[in-house]
């Protein structure tokens, strides 16, 4: 057939692991190395197909051993191949095989790395599952009560979802990484989180959300006597009172500078749409609500 | 009647009288010893010269007379607000003769009294209201720091207008001006530094875990490896010393070979010698050489040495 010595170490090792009459057993240990071997080789000589492949059967080699750990990190390294090849589906199933491994390991944080760079690796071709990946690691963190990991990867799911235009699902992941970093009482995250929210509100010219957020995340203490507080007060009220010049000095302040990027771009274009509107309609709300007061 | 007594009998009356007189009771200090008393005698006259004042400086015309009047009446007020603690706590204080109902009464004439001085029109209560409207729109953060009373109630009938002044007070503008852009700029750059600390801090927060983790497991590995380390060594020693007692042996062999070589090759010569010159001595001290050397080496050597030996007999 062939003569490179990869491709020899390839048929040797299948060799091996075929079950025959004369062969009861498959020796795994020998084969796994031949196959990490013609792998690496592979991978020196530019061919990342064939590489591919023998990382899968590297991999599945050491599941048969019963080391996870080693699976894992071939099938991670199967899966970075396959980002090369562009072949995206394969991709995001490798990656969540090798999260399912890590998870085997009881070890959560690599588990959620790989989950990351799935997605990340996704980002551009395949914007939902890649959100998905990112969903599913920020759950496999919190469960393992590690939510500081979680920070960077609802901040990417927020700018993800942002650059879809997904504007209530970045907002509702801003409000959920409010909480985790509630969870671990990081008060300067938590209320950017907050003022992000309702900037991506703001930002969808839906003011009455915004404001209802608003409502909500001033009853949690740390917001309320926090710079952002104060910010998203300025803003708001510059809203119902329709001044934009107000709304682009107030988006122009310190305070907004120092969130996330995504959202500092979403600041600077404040206000969209027509704000004079809100004063009237504003206005007629005012009386139903009364009257839901006195009674 | 004369003139005289009529005068005499008119000022036993009056002087029987004068008990009524509270004027002039006030000016004879008829309190004496009461202190409260008197200091509030002085305060209450202060405060009536302070309303004629203001009465006339309400009615002058020359705005510099009005102006240094009012002046006056403010200066009045300041040292009366300032004496007026003191009078308070006189008023605290027991006198003889007094009921605990005057007591209470004293306090609360205090009180009056300072909302007496207040009330004392000035010439600056119309340009107050103005200001505390231009103050009220600020952060509720801040406080107002007052540095006195007519701080920034720049009336236009205040200053008497001259060219120095006017440009002072310019300068005095522009400076402020130049204070509260640099005081901007530096708030910003703090705001700028508390947002980094606190992300620092957060950060730190979130490492303090993965530090203990890795304290951990590097406490793991080392006591593991001081294992491994000791066993070595004590592997190392056995091996080495076994080792160097072959390698002692082996060279002991090899040097005591060589000498021997060496010492056979010069005894043939001088053994030859002393034959041909029949040297008896020579020949029997050779000789005895010759087999204390035989005995020690092996036997090739010394079958060498015989022929050697006997070639030449």
């Amino acid at each position: 057939m062939s003569t490179s010595e990869p491709d020899k170490l390839m048929i040797k090792a299948d060799k091996m692991t075929k079950l025959t009459l004369t062969r009861w057993n498959a020796d795994w240990r020998g084969a796994t190395d031949l196959y990490e071997q013609a792998a690496v080789a592979y991978r020196r000589a530019n061919d990342y197909e064939k590489a591919k492949i023998a990382f899968e059967k590297a991999s599945k080699g050491q599941e048969m051993l019963s080391s996870p750990w080693d699976a894992a990190k071939h099938m991670e390294s199967a899966a970075s191949l396959a980002k090369d090849l562009k072949k995206w589906n394969e991709v995001a199933d490798f990656y969540r095989r090798a999260s399912e491994l890590y998870n085997e390991c009881s070890r959560a944080q690599p588990a959620s790395d790989a989950l990351m760079k799935g997605a990340r690796a996704l980002e551009e071709t395949a914007p939902e599952e890649a959100i998905k990946l990112y969903t599913d690691a920020c759950v496999l963190l919190e469960e393992d009560g590690k939510e500081q990991m979680a920070f960077d990867l609802y901040r990417a799911a927020t700018s993800l979802y942002i650059k879809l235009e997904k504007y209530n699902d970045a907002a509702s992941f801003l409000l959920r990484l409010g909480l985790a970093a509630d969870k671990c009482n990081a008060t300067n995250s938590q209320c950017k989180a907050y003022l992000g929210a309702i900037i991506v509100y703001l930002y969808a010219h839906d003011i009455e959300q915004a404001e209802k957020c608003y409502n909500d995340c001033a009853e949690i203490n740390a917001f309320q006597g926090s710079d952002q507080n104060r910010c998203a007060v300025k803003l708001l009220t510059a809203y119902s009172e329709a001044d934009v010049e107000e709304i682009k000095r107030v988006a122009q302040s310190s305070t907004i500078t120092h969130l996330d990027h995504a959202i500092i771009k979403l600041a600077r274009k404040l206000p969209t749409g027509d704000v004079t509107a809100r004063n009237e309609a504003s206005k007629e709300q005012e009386e139903p609500l009364d009257e839901n007061d006195l009674t | 009647m004369t003139v005289i007594d009529i005068l005499f009998r008119v000022d036993e009356i009056c002087k029987k009288y004068d008990k009524y007189d509270i004027e002039k009771q006030r000016e004879q200090n008829a309190y004496g010893d009461d202190l409260f008393a008197r200091l509030y005698g002085t305060f209450e006259s202060e405060i009536d010269s302070a309303f004629e004042k203001s009465e006339r400086a309400a009615f002058e015309q020359n705005r510099a007379v009005s102006a240094a009047l009012n002046a006056e009446i403010r200066r009045t007020k300041a040292r009366l607000s300032a004496e007026l603690p003191k009078l308070q706590k006189l008023a605290h204080k027991k006198v003889k003769g007094l009921s605990k109902d005057d007591l209470v009464a004293r306090g609360d004439l205090v009180l009056a009294l300072q909302e007496r001085i207040e009330s004392i029109p000035d010439g600056t209560s119309g340009g107050a209201k103005q200001s505390a409207g231009g103050w009220s729109t600020s952060t509720p953060s801040n406080n107002h720091i007052k540095f006195d009373s007519s701080d920034g109630n720049f009336d236009a009938g205040y200053f008497q207008q001259s060219e120095e002044s006017s440009a002072f007070r310019r300068e005095y503008e522009m400076r402020r001006m130049k204070q509260d852009e640099g005081l901007d700029v530096i708030s910003e750059g703090l705001e700028q530094l508390k947002d980094l600390a606190h992300d620092m801090n957060e950060e730190l927060d979130r490492q303090v875990p993965l530090m203990d983790e890795m304290e951990m497991k590097v406490d793991r590995a080392t006591s593991e490896l001081k294992n491994t380390n000791v066993r070595l060594k004590e592997t190392l020693f056995k091996v080495r010393s076994t080792r160097n007692f072959l390698i002692d042996i082996i060279l002991l062999c090899i040097i005591l070979g060589i000498a021997s070589y060496l010492y056979n090759a010069k005894a043939a010569r001088v053994l030859s010698l002393a034959l041909v010159t029949e040297d008896n001595a020579r020949l029997g001290l050779l000789y005895s050489q010759m087999v204390l050397s035989s005995t020690v080496f092996p036997f090739r050597h010394g079958c060498g040495m015989y022929q050697a030996s006997y070639y030449p007999l």
